[in-house]
């Protein structure tokens, strides 16, 4: 692999992802934890942008630092008591550290066989030829002849849900 | 680009359901007008909506098509099991005005979200296509988990809400990781398209082949759920129990026909070809439903005998009668038989419809202010004080066993025929054998009722809107069962239907 300009951005956005990630997983406080997160997923946009699919970058910034994890923060806030909690909760930890350990070597083995294992010089990795660009994906969920009817019941579905969310939430009078 | 104009769309065709998730969105609004002391105005309004829409599917449904390109289909068998929905619908907003109102949960919203899970139901007996099926499914179940906890703070009914929203949450993600395998499979998430993409990978690669079984596996779990088969029924009791009765009424009846809809339609339009092996050692849909069916009338026939709340009975009687719509599904997986084994679903689905909403309609009436009163033993003398409703729960209790001259009786005898017909003998006999055994729960609430003496009479609630509810599924119990030209004549559209999803 040589060493261009690209890699180095490359490692760089690695660099926030991991260490976002290990943040949000050993901060002790539980804000901390939900920052490290944003940094974490400010880097995974960034490897979008790496990957030309700006879109999904967009979409990464807008839904999961501006939706999700604000939404985490004031889980956190409501959920005061436990913000502070210092001690080690989980005491299976042997348990989970084989479990997470498992899941990551099939994690491995699903990315490096395709790309590195045997049989790899026919299986062309194009970009799908389904969804092209992101003019592709607009249109597909207007167009009559595509996904225009799932698109429009989201919509109900969404109000659905807000309504049930209103509905659960509000004082009782 | 050219995009299609609206009338290529075939508009027309949606309007049954499209008007009634309309009419919720509109009622929304009008109900913030309708002053708190008179929502059951929004009551009658949302029935008009279901009316409207039952009138508008009975036009349609005779001119069968395709709209939205294929995505919808507005067939026959979409069109009798939206019959099946809409009264559903009617029946509960029946029930639910006086309920709502003497346990003090009378909201406007409640009626919005029931016409939204309705109209959720109806997308999907129409569904052509993995993503709408997907969406569809979301739209039944979202409104659903918050009419489960419409009781809230009342702990019970939290308890039900929250436990079917996570477990729903599951059964959604497994679903639409199912879809996605299947996608993955064959390139297309519409069903007509994935049946020629079966073709191929039955005929040549391998891997693919693995998925589309790994993929219908998860959404014969997804489904399985939703229509709560053993072993995805944990759920039930605790949700059925917890809930507002007319919701569990509405729910024991509209999640499965919405669940059975889906079901059906993507086991016999897309996978027809994985249904049985033919000398190699694929296991097809046919052997996986079988062994759900045969656990299902196993294990909710006999715990439903060790239960003492009639609302936990009605559960497990509930998880056992979806054991036998789901007999009828194994049955379709013949090739020879899917036509008849569909008609008798879809002709059980109607009986049930009708017997069980009664039954939970004659529970409610029993049912007092504050949610208690749903015990077995609350039943004790109501022969004497109240002898017609005591009579009418009697014949709905025998319709639930399949008494012959009752609906129950009709629905049992067309899935056991399709049954033997498709030569799964064992399943027909542990079928006929659980029926025996249901007997013994059915038959102790009648008892309850004649022959034993309560402490206090059961203070049965009078309201004129209940008692058209229970003499509505009354009527279509009797009229199901007892006239069998009528029978002969609702198969007549119901052969149609069975032949516009069988290719």
């Amino acid at each position: 692999m040589e060493f261009n300009i690209h890699s180095i951005v490359f490692l760089i956005f690695s660099v926030i992802t991991l260490g976002g990630g290990l943040g949000t997983v050993t901060s002790r406080n539980l804000i901390h934890g939900a920052v490290y997160l944003i940094v974490s997923l400010f880097g995974v946009a960034g490897l979008f942008i790496l990957l030309s699919a700006p879109f999904l970058a967009a979409i990464q910034v807008l839904v999961y630092i501006g939706a999700i994890a604000i939404l985490i923060i004031f889980a956190v806030m409501l959920t005061r008591s436990m913000t502070r909690m210092t001690e080690i909760y989980n005491r299976q930890w042997s348990l989970s550290l084989v479990v997470s350990a498992l899941l990551f070597v099939l994690l491995l083995v699903g990315i490096i066989l395709p790309v590195w294992g045997p049989g790899t010089a026919n299986a062309a990795l194009q970009p799908s030829e389904l969804v092209a660009t992101t003019v592709d994906l607009g249109v597909a969920f207007v167009d009559g002849n595509q996904f225009v009817l799932p698109f429009e019941v989201a919509s109900l579905l969404l109000t659905a849900a807000m309504i049930g969310a209103i509905v659960i939430a509000r004082d009782r009078d | 680009m050219q995009l299609p104009s609206l009338s290529e769309l075939n508009l027309g065709l949606t309007v049954p359901a499209l008007s009634l998730a309309l009419w919720a969105c509109i009622l929304l609004v009008i109900d913030l007008f309708i002053p708190r002391d008179r929502k059951s105005v929004t009551a009658w309004l949302a029935a008009g909506g279901v009316v409207f829409a039952f009138i508008a599917n009975l036009l349609v449904y005779r001119d069968p098509g395709v709209a939205f390109m294929g995505l919808f289909v507005a067939d026959e068998f979409a069109g009798f099991l939206n019959i099946v929905v809409l009264l559903t619908a009617f029946i509960a907003i029946l029930m639910s005005v006086d309920y709502l109102k003497r346990t003090g949960i009378e909201r406007g919203e409640y009626y919005v979200l029931l016409l939204m899970t309705t109209s959720g139901i109806m997308f999907m007996n129409s569904a052509n296509d993995l993503a709408v099926v997907f969406i569809a499914l979301e739209l039944l179940s979202i409104p659903l988990y918050v009419l489960a906890a419409f009781r809230a703070p009342e702990e019970r009914s939290e308890e039900a809400g929250l436990k079917y929203f996570i477990l729903g949450a599951f059964a959604s993600a497994f679903f639409v990781f199912g879809a996605a395998l299947i996608y993955g499979a064959t390139g297309s998430s519409s069903l007509p398209v994935i049946v020629d993409a079966v073709g191929r990978a039955l005929a040549g690669e391998g891997s693919s082949l693995l998925l589309l079984l790994m993929g219908s596996g998860l959404i014969l779990a997804g489904l399985g759920f939703k229509v709560a088969v053993v072993p995805f029924h944990m759920w039930t009791p605790d949700v059925y129990e917890g809930a507002p009765t007319p919701v569990t009424a509405f729910m024991s009846v509209g999640a499965k026909v919405g669940g059975f809809a889906a079901l059906l339609r993507i086991l016999l339009v897309a996978l027809p070809a994985l249904t049985v092996a033919e000398g190699d050692a694929v296991a097809g849909w046919q052997t996986a439903t079988w062994v759900v069916a045969a656990l299902t009338l196993i294990l909710g026939n006999i715990v439903a005998i060790s239960q003492t709340n009639i609302k936990r009975l009605l559960a497990y009687s509930s998880i056992a009668h979806a054991g036998y719509v789901l007999m009828a599904v194994a049955a379709a997986g013949t090739p020879g038989v899917s036509d008849q084994a569909t008609r008798a679903a879809l002709i059980y689905l109607m009986a049930y419809m009708f017997t069980n909403l009664g039954a939970f309609a004659v529970a409610m009436a029993i049912e007092k202010d504050d949610g208690s009163g749903t015990s077995l033993d609350d039943f004790k003398g109501l022969g004497r004080s109240r002898p017609l409703l005591a009579a009418i729960m009697a014949v709905f209790m025998l319709s639930l066993t399949g008494i012959p001259l009752t609906a129950g009786f009709v629905g049992k005898w067309v899935v056991f025929q399709a049954t033997i017909e498709a030569g799964l003998y064992t399943l027909a006999v542990i079928g006929v054998l659980t029926s025996v055994i249901s007997a013994f729960y059915y038959v102790r609430v009648i008892v309850n009722m004649f022959l034993e003496d309560g402490e206090g009479d059961p203070a049965a609630a009078a309201t004129p809107y209940v008692q058209w509810a229970i003499y509505l599924t009354f009527a279509g119990t009797l009229v199901l069962g007892i006239i069998p030209s009528l029978v002969t004549n609702l198969s007549g559209p119901v052969a149609l239907a069975v032949a516009s999803l069988v290719p």
